[in-house]
């Protein structure tokens, strides 16, 4: 009984891990590709993408693992500029934890008066029909026009969704640490 | 072969998972938006169920009654995973339309009662045909849900406009009450068809 069970689980892990190596190439590509266009969504006027890369030091991780994989998700800084060369502002990614995983979102700020332009939501597995409304309209402009030393908190100046507190929160946070973490890499940078 | 036919044609009309068993309703009422949503989810199932089904009917003697349904969640739960990568790594738009119901075929009852119902006593063969059944029959379904509702909702048909832009559109065809409405009528269309049906 358990080896029947056993090697069926093993065979479907195999096989699984074969897909996946296969596909993950390939949607590692396609992410990339909509988060480059994601960026023109939340920096308008944008015509062309710069990514700044941020160095271990400044995301203040020791632990190389840990620094690796928070480098590929969260570490770089997309740059908007338009077609006269002018910077329009800058866009990072934030992540928070949501109800059912990771919520990704992509935020854009304004260069001059650092101020958040737009919000996307890129990733997340939340319930459909309840957390699933972080990427509604209403919730997102809540935080447009936020600087980074507005509370940006859940229950200050954020709304939650009712019945997806949970979900809003992850957003609220994905913002708020995304915010602190690049404003004090791309301002103090400069 | 008349069998075979006969496992084949069961799930398209008299044993129509929609609108006959009513099992499934939901991924039925979530993701019938539109006519490509509703036919895409309804080939994802029926992929699975057609592999599932052939896969545990073939292991059938060697899965322990105790264990079977363990071990059929895993065979399902395998192909569902498979689907859904590939359809994450090739068709990425719909993929972000459907992503978050790919997985809940696992527990999408038309499968696993299939599964349950007919591949664990009947042959390989036998068992894909009427996976393949059940699969296009909630396939038609889901895309007939899905077309009504894109039709009324948004005016387009397969993303193909049919009203001129700006035409007043029924924008709560488009919304879950809409799914009510529209699998309702739906229901009690079938319903007529199939009494007129066993009258004649």
């Amino acid at each position: 009984m358990v080896v029947v069970l056993s090697v069926i689980a093993m065979i479907s892990a195999g096989i699984l891990a074969q897909v996946y190596g296969i596909t993950s190439v390939i949607i590692e590509e396609n992410q990339a590709r909509a988060l480059e266009s994601s960026v023109f969504e939340v920096l308008p006027g944008t015509t062309q993408v710069n990514i700044i890369r941020r160095s271990a030091d400044e995301l203040g991780v020791d632990d190389t693992k840990e620094m690796r994989e928070k480098e590929q998700k969260t570490s770089l800084i997309y740059q908007g500029v338009n077609d006269a060369g002018q910077v329009l502002g800058y866009a990072f990614v934030g992540e928070g934890n949501g109800y059912g995983g990771t919520v990704r979102v992509l935020v854009g700020v304004d260069e001059k008066s650092n101020q958040i332009l737009n919000l996307k939501v890129l990733e997340h597995t939340e319930t459909p029909g309840l957390g699933s409304k972080i990427e509604d309209e209403g919730f997102r402009k809540q935080f447009v026009g936020k600087k980074v030393e507005d509370p940006i908190k859940l229950g200050q100046d954020i709304d939650s969704i009712s019945g997806a507190t949970v979900s809003s929160r992850a957003v609220t946070e994905a913002v708020r640490q995304g915010f602190d973490d690049t404003t004090a890499v791309y301002k103090g940078g400069k | 072969m008349a069998s075979l036919w006969k496992d084949f044609v069961r799930g398209l009309w008299d044993e129509n998972p929609t609108f006959r068993l009513m099992i499934g309703l939901c991924p039925t009422l979530a993701v019938t938006t539109s006519a490509i949503n509703g036919m895409s989810m309804g080939l994802a199932t029926a992929f699975v169920l057609v592999c599932s089904s052939a896969l545990i009917s073939l292991l059938k003697n060697l899965i322990p009654d105790k264990v079977r349904i363990p071990a059929y969640i895993i065979v399902i739960a395998t192909f569902v995973t498979i689907v859904d990568l590939y359809m994450n790594a090739f068709l990425p738009n719909l993929h972000q339309v459907l992503g978050l119901f790919i997985p809940l075929i696992v527990v999408n009852c038309i499968v696993l009662g299939r599964a349950e119902a007919f591949a664990s006593k009947n042959t390989v063969i036998a068992s894909a045909f009427d996976g393949l059944g059940m699969g296009l029959g909630f396939t038609w379904a889901l895309t007939l849900i899905g077309s009504v509702r894109e039709i009324l909702g948004a005016g387009s048909i397969f993303g193909y406009r049919l009203f001129p832009e700006g035409a007043t559109t029924l924008g709560i065809m488009s919304l879950p009450p809409g799914g009510f409405i529209t699998l309702g009528i739906l229901i009690a269309v079938m319903n007529m068809i199939a009494a007129r049906q066993k009258a004649s």
